[in-house]
């Protein structure tokens, strides 16, 4: 019996005994969930750019009936200097916040994957806890250890002699973008870690013991083996969470709400202004979030390419 | 804006029959309840039915909860909340409402009320029975925004004055003798209490980010010394020497780049938070704003220096500005008669003719009514009296201007994005990242953007 033969055959049989073929039982096993995904997903993400070219306030959004409104949500959005400002902190943020959320996590990683000491098993443990705050909460948590007289940092570092006066973390404009990173870092930076060590974890002891026996130092050790083999999942990272960077909104809100003045105001807050708040311009809303949605897809295709190309 | 303040003449003919039904059992009160009345519309049951009716509010402590058992002691009709905090409560209605949900009753600001009009988020009250009864009880503040294009659009939820306040034991110890009677003399009491070790930031300003927070601190200050934000025909008044500009370079010279007197704090305190915030004694005054902030600052379970905050009138003649809240009927209800009857348990009169929750307000949060009748009574003056001079802040509330006459643009809804470009820009000038003179330059640039903005 030939190939053809024995499919031939087995589709008879399929048929017979009510088999679905191997493809159409993969379609129908993918069916529910891409449903789901067109729904929960697709379909809002197709309707907010089908009102981001649209007039579109709440009366309108209520009635469900909306004015044409061409490419003027757009023109409008790039001739306002607030979103131009906003772009530039979201990328400023972004930038700092991922290199130092990658360069924390490969060293605290590599710290814990020494599974001899016991401290590195307490420490994976602990690790995980500021990734289980919520993120209004841990804004609200950050807003007041920056408190300015009466806040735990101040305090901390009055009383090590770091400081004599109070400083202003949140309320200064040269350091709020900052004061709102680290507390972003510090809730985020647990996820990048357990990645990166899970990763480690599957690097083979072999590569090492053999570069050990060629003489390699360990800075050679971890630039000859672990960071090539680390490489994809660090292109994971950077993806994750220069998107989830780019969209960083609770730490804003309960920390610093744009402030003080305009230093803080970032992309995600300037769509959520523009929309939530009165006069509640939901067209130029979405509009604003699709202009961010798109940077993040091409960090996003920079990141892949440049990270390929140098392990190519 | 004239149309503002027409009376509110249209009642119909049951409202004339059950307002003299209620004027005769107002014969019958007794003294001091002159605002309470047996019967009235107030004591009506509508005909249709509902199952239930919600409303959407910002919080404040428990008198929602209070209110809504009662509510539903009188009627049976079970009554849901939806409550937020203060600055998120346009964002949350404005979603509920663009969602399509049943909304019965809300509230607004006089800043987001306008919005909400434009909207038309908001419904009429004329013609419903005892309607125009309430209007006439009305203080001008709350006419002001309650009354829009001659339609009545809200019953009030309170209404307030921008006050000062100051620590009466530090100003003893710094050796001050009473507190300041112009402007000259705060910058010299906040430089001495510095000097001497008193306090090392004298004074506590209100300047977080918000419609009427930091805003209000600056037109406060501004109309004090006689100026405005824009004249009647609209044009604005932040040109070069205006009294606005004027007020905000003194105002930014008490921060760091200047006098460096300002508590730092300041920018992100609003109303509560400042009296919060003043209450652990640290500062000598606390910059104006709502004048019930005494509750919170004399509040022994609120702050370390209870009892010894003090309320002081502004400079000069005393001219100070207030301000009205309101309550208003949803075009979005589930039945008008009945979400009515639950507006009116918020911001008129539950079924036994009194106006419990305006007087509630005023014992449990000292706040002030919309009501001239609630005023006038002992309701305020014993409900305030565990907290401040009540006398003294009647007498400043009788100097007092509607903020709608300083910033006339408030009636307008661009006036909602024109603030929360005022917010960044007067924050950029008091940390001195800009100018006041640019900052006001930015300002009136802003003002053909809001508009294009609505």
């Amino acid at each position: 019996m030939t190939a053809a033969d024995a499919a031939i055959a087995a589709r008879r049989g399929r048929r017979a005994t009510g088999e679905l073929s191997p493809h159409a039982l993969g379609v129908a096993m993918n069916l529910p969930t891409i449903c789901l995904l067109l729904l929960v997903l697709a379909y809002p993400v197709a309707y907010a750019g089908y009102l981001s070219l649209h007039q579109v306030g709440i009366a309108q959004l209520r009635r469900g009936v909306f004015p044409w409104n061409n490419w003027a949500n757009y023109t409008r959005l790039f001739e306002d200097p607030l979103f131009a400002l906003a772009l530039k902190n979201t990328i400023i943020f972004t930038l700092l916040v991922v290199v130092v959320e990658v360069i924390l996590a490969i060293g605290i990683a590599l710290l814990l994957n020494r599974a001899s000491l016991w401290t590195s098993r307490l420490a994976r443990l602990l690790i995980l806890i500021p990734y289980g705050v919520p993120p209004i909460t841990n804004g609200l948590i950050w807003s007041f250890m920056y408190s300015f007289q009466f806040g735990f940092l101040n305090r901390i570092l009055f009383s090590l002699g770091l400081i004599d006066d109070p400083v202003n973390w949140a309320g200064n404009p040269d350091t709020a973008l900052y004061a709102v990173a680290v507390a972003y870092i510090w809730r985020t930076l647990p996820f990048a870690v357990l990645i990166i060590h899970a990763a480690l974890q599957g690097i083979p002891r072999e590569l090492y013991e053999a570069a050990t026996v060629d003489g390699a130092n360990a800075w050679q050790r971890f630039r000859a083996i672990t960071l090539p083999l680390l490489a994809p999942v660090i292109v994971v990272i950077l993806v994750l969470r220069t998107s989830f960077a780019f969209a960083v909104f609770e730490e804003i809100l309960a920390i610093t709400q744009g402030g003080p003045g305009d230093a803080t105001f970032v992309a995600a807050w300037y769509s959520y202004k523009l929309t939530f708040s009165p006069p509640n311009n939901i067209g130029m809303g979405a509009a604003s979030a699709y202009v961010l949605a798109i940077l993040v897809g091409l960090f996003a295709i920079a990141y892949v390419r440049l990270i390929y190309r140098r392990i190519g | 804006m004239d149309v503002r303040t027409h009376r509110l003449d249209i009642a119909s003919r049951r409202d004339v029959m059950l307002g003299l039904a209620a004027a005769g059992a107002g014969a019958l009160l007794r003294p001091g309840e002159a605002f309470a009345q047996a019967t009235g519309p107030w004591a009506v049951a509508p005909n249709s039915k509902v199952d239930k009716l919600n409303f959407v509010v910002w919080t404040y402590g428990d008198i929602y909860a209070r209110i809504s058992k009662q509510f539903e002691a009188d009627w049976g009709v079970k009554v849901e909340s939806t409550i937020s905090s203060f600055n998120d409560h346009p964002t949350k209605l404005a979603t509920m409402f663009a969602g399509g949900e049943k909304i019965d009753v809300s509230q607004s600001s006089p800043f987001s009320f306008p919005n909400f009009v434009s909207q038309g988020m908001v419904e009429p009250l004329d013609g419903l029975a005892g309607a125009a009864d309430y209007a006439k009880d009305y203080s001008g503040f709350t006419k002001e925004v309650a009354v829009v294009d001659g339609k009545l659009m809200g019953l009030p939820y309170f209404a307030a004055i921008w006050v000062w306040n100051y620590n009466e034991e530090m100003l003893q110890k710094a050796g001050i003798a009473k507190p300041f009677s112009t402007y000259e003399e705060f910058i010299e009491h906040c430089v001495k209490a510095k000097k001497d070790g008193h306090s090392r930031y004298p004074v506590l300003w209100v300047a977080g980010v918000g419609l009427e927070q930091l805003p209000g601190t600056w037109y406060a200050l501004t109309w004090n010394r006689g100026g405005t934000f824009f004249d009647k025909q609209g044009n604005h008044q932040l040109g070069p020497g205006s009294v606005a500009r004027e007020a905000l370079k003194w105002w930014a010279n008490t921060f760091e780049k200047g006098l460096d007197i300002a508590d730092p704090e300041s920018l992100k305190v609003q109303f509560t938070t400042s009296a919060k915030v003043f209450g652990a004694g640290k500062n000598l005054y606390r910059g104006p704003n709502h004048h019930y902030g005494l509750n919170v600052a004399n509040d022994k379970a609120q702050s370390s220096i209870a009892g010894k905050v003090k309320v002081h009138g502004f400079p000069g003649d005393g001219r100070t500005i207030g301000v009205a809240h309101v309550y208003f009927l949803s075009s979005a209800h589930r039945d008008k008669e009945w979400a009515w009857k639950l507006l009116q348990y918020l911001g008129g009169k539950t079924k036994d003719g009194q106006y419990t929750q305006a007087v509630n307000l005023a014992k449990d949060a000292m706040l002030g009514s919309g009501y001239n009748s609630v005023m006038q009574s002992d309701a305020i003056k014993t409900g305030w009296a565990p907290w401040g001079d009540v006398d003294a802040i009647l007498k400043m509330w009788e100097k007092a201007t509607y903020i709608g006459t300083v910033v006339p643009s408030l009636y307008q809804p661009w006036h909602f994005p024109w603030t929360d470009q005022l917010n960044i820009e007067v924050q950029k000038c008091l940390t001195g990242q800009i100018t006041a003179d640019q900052c006001c330059d930015n300002l009136i640039k802003g003002i053909a953007d809001a508009k294009r903005k609505t």
